[in-house]
C-alpha cells in the first residue's frame, strides 16, 4: 500500500533525454500501466522508480518520503522482469527467499513467508524444483512469489507477460488482476500491449518519446483521447483518421470539408483558435462507422481485405479520396473484397484533432 | 514536505551517490588490479626489457655499455652468425610448411570424413585427440626410442617385414632427421586442427549443405564450394597457429637430436639458436644476454609481422555467417 | 542400386581409412604402456610381443629409487596452484570487463588481449634476471607466477566472452533483493559459468602440466623439478634400461590420460577453446 508521487523526473544517457519532466501520482491500491511503443521510456521510468537506474534530476516520493536516494533494496519496491530472471541454480524456495536471506532473517520468518506466498500462487507442490523443470506459467508466478514474500509497498512489473504464449497471456492477465485485488497492493505494470493495458489498469499512463502524453482511466483514455497519437495507440484496430479543411467558422461549431465534399459541423469551444484553411483530421473508432446506411457523412470506397472473425468482422477499404479505413461490424457481413462500398459515421462519433495532434473535440 | 526538507534530502542524495561511485571504483580496481598489474609484471614488462636488453654489451649477468644495434649486426651479419641464423630459420620455414601440407591436411581430411559422423565418430575424435594432451616431453622420448636405430620398434618393424634397406638411423642422418621429426610432430598434434575443423563444419547450418544436395552437388562439390569457405575463420587460426608454433619449434628438436640440432645442424631451429646463443653452449660459447636479446626481438619482429599479414589475407576471404 | 553399392563401398573406404589413423594413434601409446612391463631382453627380443607377465618391476624401480615421484609431487602443486591463480584473477578481470560499463574498459580489454599475441618464450633472458632479483629463481613460486600471468590473457578472454552471455536482468533482480556487487558475482552470477571455469581450467592446466621449457630455464635443484623437465635428467640415469624408461613415460602419461578419458568432452572443449569463436 502506498501513494507514489514523481515530480519533475528528468533521465539522460549522455546527451540522449530519455525522461523528460515526467509528473505523476499514483493513488494506493492503484493499479498503474505504463503503455507506450517500444523504446519511448517506459521501461526506463519504472527502473527510475525502482532504483536500477540512477535518475538525473527530480524526486520521488513514496507515501511522502523521499527515496530516489536510497538502493533499490531498501525502497520497498519488488520487481518482476521479463525474463522473469529467476536465479537457474537455485529451487524455487531458494529463489522466494533469496532477498529474505540476504537481509538475513530469522529461518522460521522466512520459511513462513515462502510457504505462505507459495499457498497464494499455488506453488507449495514445486518449491523443491529448480527453474528449468518449471513450465511458463509456473516460473512467471514465482517470479511474482519472490516478489510477493518481500512484502514490498510497490509492485513493478516490467512486462512480464510477453513471453507467455496467447492463451497462458489471458489467463495470466486475470489472475494479475485477482492478485492485485487479493494482495490489496500498489502496482506498476509496463507493457506495449494496449490490450494488456485496457483490461488491467486502474489508471494507464500513455507514454511517448519520455513523455507523458495522458493519463487516465481506460475508457477515458478511449472516448476522451488528450491528442492523435493516444487515439491512434489506444484501441484495437485503430482508430480511422480522415482529412479534413476548415471552411467556415460560427460560434461554437467549425464547418468542415471532407476530401469528398461532403461537408460537415463539428462543435468546437474555442472557435477563435482555429482560422479558415487550417488542416485537421477527424477520427472515428472502426465499430462507429456504420455500413450502407444514411449518415451525417459517407465514405465510399472499394475493400481490399476482409477478416472474418465469426462473431465479428473487420472490413478493409481504400476510399475514394485515397485514406484507408478499416470498419468493424458485429455478426458475419456478405461483404468481399473487391466490392464496393459506403460507410458512414455521425458527426456526434467523431473526434477532431489539429494538425499538431491535439484534440479539439 | 516542506522545501528545506528537500533541499536536506538532495543533499544527502548526492552524498550517497558520489558514496555509491566511489564504492563502485573500489569495487572494479579490486577486481582489476591484481590481474593486470600481474600481467605487467611478468609478460609486459619483460617483453619490454627484451628490447632494451639487445642495445647493450653484456659479461655474464651484468648489463655493460650501450652498443646500439651492434647485438642486432652480430647476429645478422657475422659469417658463422649469419649462416646459423640462416640455416635455422631455413629448417624452421621447411617445418611450417611441410606441417601445413602434412598435419593440416590430413586433419582436413580427417576432419571432412568424421563430420559425417561415421560409426564409431567418438572413439575416433578421442583416439585422435589423445596425443594431443600429452606433453612434448613424452611424445619425445618415446618416439627417440621407437627409432632407435638398432632396438627401436620402428626399424625392428621394418626387419620383420624384409625391408631390411629401409631400417635406417632415422635421427642420426641429416636427410632423415627433421622429416622424422616433423611426422612425429604431426602423430603428435593432428587432433588439434583435426578437432577444431571439425568443430567449424559442425556449425555449418545443415540446411546451407542440404540445399546444395538439393542443387545436385556431390560430396566432393559440397566440400569445395560449400564447407572449405564457410570454415575458412578455423582455417585462419589453424594456419596462424601452426606458423607460431612452427617458429617456435623447440621442444621435439632439443629431445629428439640434441641443443646443436644434431645431426649436423639439420634440425637446428630459431628456438635452439637463441638458447644457445643466450645461455651458452658447445658451439656457441658463453652465455650472450646482448645478442640473445636482439635474436628474440627480431624472431618476435618476424612472427608478429607474419601473423598479421597471414590473418589480414586470409579474414579477407572469411564470410560472415549471420 | 548402383548408388547404394557405391555409398555403401564409400562407407567402407572411410572406415578403413579412419581405422587405419585410430591404429597409428593408439599403437604406439600402447607399446609404450606394455614395454613398461617388459625386461630389457624382452624389449630387444620379442619386441612386438606382450609381456610375458604383469610385472610391476621397472615402476617399482622409479617409485623407489628416482625422483619421479617427485616431479609429480611438484608438477602437481605448480599446475594445481596456477590453475587456482588463474582462474581467480581470470574470473575477477573478465567478470569486470564483462559485466561493467566504465570508461577504459575497452582499453583494459584490448590490453589483455595483446598479451595473447606476446609469446614470452622470448622473454626469456629479461624474466631470468627479473626472477633472480625477486628470488624467485629455482623456485615453484616462480614458476606459478609465470604461468598465471602468461596464460592469464586466454582466461579472461574465455570467461569474458561466456560472462557476456548472462542476461542482466539477474543481476538486476539480485539487486532489488538486496544482494552487493560482490554477493551478485559470487552468489548468482559466477555458479551461472562453472561449465566455462571447466573449460579454462583445462584449457590452461594441460600445456602448464606438460610445459618443459620454463622449468629448464629456472629451476636447477632436483627437488624442485617438475615431471616434464625431471623426465630428461632421468633418461639420462636410466639411459640404457629401456624397460624402466618406457615405465616412466607411461608412468607420466598416466595422470592426464586417465582424466582425459573420463572427461574426454569437455578436454576436447577446453583446449579448442582458444581457437573456436
Amino acid at each position: 500500500m502506498a501513494h507514489i508521487q514523481i515530480n519533475n523526473l528528468h533521465k539522460q544517457f549522455g546527451d540522449v533525454k530519455v525522461i523528460r519532466d515526467v509528473n505523476l501520482t499514483i493513488d494506493d491500491n492503484e493499479f498503474v500501466v505504463f503503455v507506450g511503443p517500444s523504446g519511448c521510456g517506459k521501461s526506463t521510468l519504472l527502473r527510475l522508480i525502482s532504483g536500477l537506474e540512477d535518475l538525473s534530476s527530480g524526486h520521488i516520493k513514496i507515501d511522502g518520503e523521499r527515496i530516489d536516494h536510497l538502493p533499490p533494496s531498501k525502497r520497498g519496491i519488488a520487481m518482476v522482469f521479463q525474463s522473469y530472471a529467476l536465479y537457474p541454480h537455485m529451487s524455487v524456495y531458494q529463489n522466494m527467499s533469496y532477498a529474505l536471506r540476504v537481509a538475513k532473517e530469522s529461518k522460521a520468518s522466512i520459511d513462513k513467508k515462502v510457504k505462505q506466498a507459495a499457498e497464494v500462487l499455488q506453488l507449495t507442490e514445486l518449491l523443491d524444483r529448480k527453474p528449468k523443470a518449471l513450465s511458463g506459467g509456473q516460473r512467471q508466478r514465482v517470479a511474482i512469489g519472490r516478489a510477493i514474500v518481500r512484502d514490498p509497498k510497490l509492485f513493478l512489473f516490467d512486462e512480464p507477460l510477453s513471453n507467455l504464449d496467447a492463451k497462458l497471456r489471458v489467463q495470466m492477465r486475470i489472475e494479475l488482476t485477482k492478485l492485485h485485488k487479493k494482495l490489496n497492493a500498489t502496482m506498476i505494470y509496463v507493457t506495449h500491449d494496449q490490450v494488456e493495458a485496457m483490461t488491467m489498469a486502474d489508471k494507464i499512463v500513455v507514454i511517448r518519446d519520455g513523455i507523458i502524453e495522458q493519463v487516465g482511466a481506460p475508457l477515458e483514455l478511449y472516448n476522451h483521447p488528450a491528442n492523435q497519437f493516444v487515439a491512434g495507440f489506444i484501441g484495437s484496430p485503430s482508430m480511422n483518421f480522415i482529412d479534413v479543411k476548415v471552411i467556415g467558422k460560427s460560434d461554437a461549431s467549425l464547418e468542415l470539408e471532407l476530401k469528398n465534399k461532403t461537408n460537415i459541423h463539428i462543435p468546437c469551444a474555442e472557435v477563435d483558435l482555429h482560422a479558415i484553411g487550417d488542416k485537421m483530421q477527424i477520427g472515428i473508432r472502426p465499430e462507429k462507422l456504420i455500413l450502407d446506411e444514411a449518415c451525417d457523412a459517407m465514405q465510399d470506397g472499394e475493400v481490399f481485405a476482409v477478416e472474418r472473425l465469426g462473431n465479428e468482422t473487420y472490413i478493409y477499404m481504400h476510399t475514394a479520396t485515397n485514406n484507408e479505413i478499416v470498419l468493424h461490424a458485429a455478426g458475419d457481413k456478405p461483404v468481399t473484397e473487391g466490392d464496393h462500398i459506403s460507410v458512414g459515421f455521425k458527426v456526434a462519433d467523431c473526434h477532431l484533432f489539429a494538425s499538431n495532434g491535439e484534440v479539439v473535440k | 514536505m516542506s522545501l528545506a526538507s528537500d533541499h536536506d534530502i538532495d543533499l544527502i542524495y548526492q552524498k550517497s551517490l558520489r558514496k555509491r561511485k566511489n564504492m563502485r571504483r573500489l569495487w572494479l580496481a579490486f577486481l582489476l588490479l591484481p590481474p593486470i598489474l600481474m600481467l605487467l609484471i611478468f609478460v609486459f614488462l619483460p617483453m619490454a626489457s627484451a628490447v632494451l636488453y639487445s642495445v647493450y654489451d653484456w659479461k655474464g649477468l651484468v648489463r655493460g655499455e650501450f652498443i646500439g644495434l651492434g647485438n642486432y649486426y652480430d647476429v645478422l651479419f657475422k659469417p658463422r652468425e649469419s649462416w646459423f641464423l640462416f640455416n635455422a630459420f631455413k629448417n624452421n620455414v621447411v617445418v611450417f610448411i611441410s606441417l601445413m601440407i602434412v598435419q593440416n591436411g590430413l586433419a582436413l581430411v580427417l576432419a571432412l570424413l568424421l563430420a559425417r559422423k561415421p560409426a564409431g565418430y567418438r572413439f575416433y575424435q578421442v583416439v585422435i585427440f589423445l596425443p594431443v594432451i600429452l606433453s612434448t616431453v613424452i611424445i619425445g622420448f618415446q618416439w627417440k626410442l621407437f627409432l632407435n636405430p638398432i632396438f627401436g620398434l620402428v626399424n625392428k618393424f621394418l626387419r620383420m617385414v624384409d625391408l631390411d634397406m629401409w631400417a635406417l638411423p632415422w635421427l642420426g642422418l641429416p636427410e632423415t632427421a627433421l622429416g622424422s621429426m616433423i611426422l612425429v610432430n604431426t602423430w603428435h598434434w593432428v587432433g588439434f586442427p583435426t578437432l577444431v575443423f571439425l568443430a567449424a563444419i559442425h556449425r555449418i547450418p545443415k540446411d546451407l549443405i542440404e540445399a546444395a544436395r538439393l542443387d545436385g552437388a556431390n560430396e566432393w562439390r559440397i566440400a569445395r564450394d560449400i564447407i572449405w569457405p564457410l570454415m575458412a575463420p578455423a582455417v585462419t587460426i589453424i594456419v596462424v597457429l601452426t606458423f607460431i608454433g612452427s617458429f617456435n619449434w623447440f621442444e621435439i628438436p632439443f629431445i629428439m637430436g640434441s641443443l646443436e640440432g644434431s645431426p649436423a645442424y639439420s634440425t637446428d631451429t630459431l628456438g635452439l639458436l637463441f638458447y644457445r646463443t643466450a645461455f651458452g653452449s658447445v658451439s656457441a660459447g658463453g652465455s650472450n644476454f646482448g645478442a640473445g636479446s636482439a635474436l628474440a626481438v627480431l624472431i618476435f619482429i618476424f612472427i608478429f609481422t607474419f601473423s598479421i599479414i597471414v590473418t589480414k589475407y586470409l579474414t579477407s576471404r572469411e564470410i560472415e555467417m549471420g | 542400386m548402383q548408388t547404394k553399392k557405391k555409398a555403401n563401398f564409400n562407407t567402407w573406404l572411410m572406415q578403413i581409412f579412419l581405422g587405419c589413423n585410430a591404429v597409428i594413434m593408439l599403437y604406439p601409446i600402447f607399446m609404450m604402456a606394455i614395454s613398461g612391463f617388459k625386461t630389457n631382453s624382452e624389449i630387444f627380443g620379442k619386441p612386438f610381443s606382450l609381456p610375458s607377465s604383469l610385472n610391476f618391476d621397472n615402476f617399482l624401480v622409479i617409485w623407489n629409487t628416482t625422483d619421479v615421484p617427485r616431479y609429480l609431487l611438484n608438477s602437481t602443486i605448480v599446475t594445481g596452484l596456477s590453475v587456482v591463480l588463474l582462474l581467480t584473477m581470470g574470473t575477477m578481470a573478465a567478470y569486470a570487463l564483462a559485466r561493467y560499463k566504465f570508461r577504459g574498459n575497452i582499453m583494459i580489454y584490448l590490453f589483455f588481449l595483446s598479451g595473447l599475441m606476446l609469446p614470452l618464450r622470448l622473454a626469456i633472458i629479461p624474466l631470468f634476471i627479473q626472477l633472480k632479483y625477486l628470488g624467485l629463481i629455482d623456485s615453484l613460486l616462480g614458476l606459478i607466477c609465470i604461468y598465471t600471468a602468461m596464460s592469464l590473457p586466454a582466461t579472461v578472454f574465455i570467461l569474458t566472452g561466456f560472462l557476456k552471455t548472462l542476461p542482466s536482468e539477474l543481476e538486476d533482480s539480485a539487486r532489488m533483493d538486496g544482494a552487493s556487487e560482490a554477493r551478485i558475482m559470487v552468489q548468482i552470477m559466477l555458479p551461472l559459468i562453472s561449465p566455462a571455469l571447466v573449460i579454462a581450467g583445462i584449457y590452461t592446466a594441460v600445456p602448464i602440466w606438460n610445459d618443459f621449457f620454463f622449468p629448464l630455464i629456472f629451476i636447477q635443484s632436483p627437488e624442485w623439478k617438475t615431471l616434464a623437465q625431471g623426465l630428461t635428467s632421468f633418461f639420462g640415469e636410466y639411459s640404457i634400461n629401456y624397460g624402466v624408461l618406457y615405465a616412466g613415460l607411461t608412468l607420466a602419461a598416466l595422470p592426464v590420460v586417465t582424466i582425459f578419458i573420463i572427461q574426454s568432452n569437455r578436454f576436447i572443449a577446453g583446449m579448442t577453446a582458444g581457437a573456436i569463436k
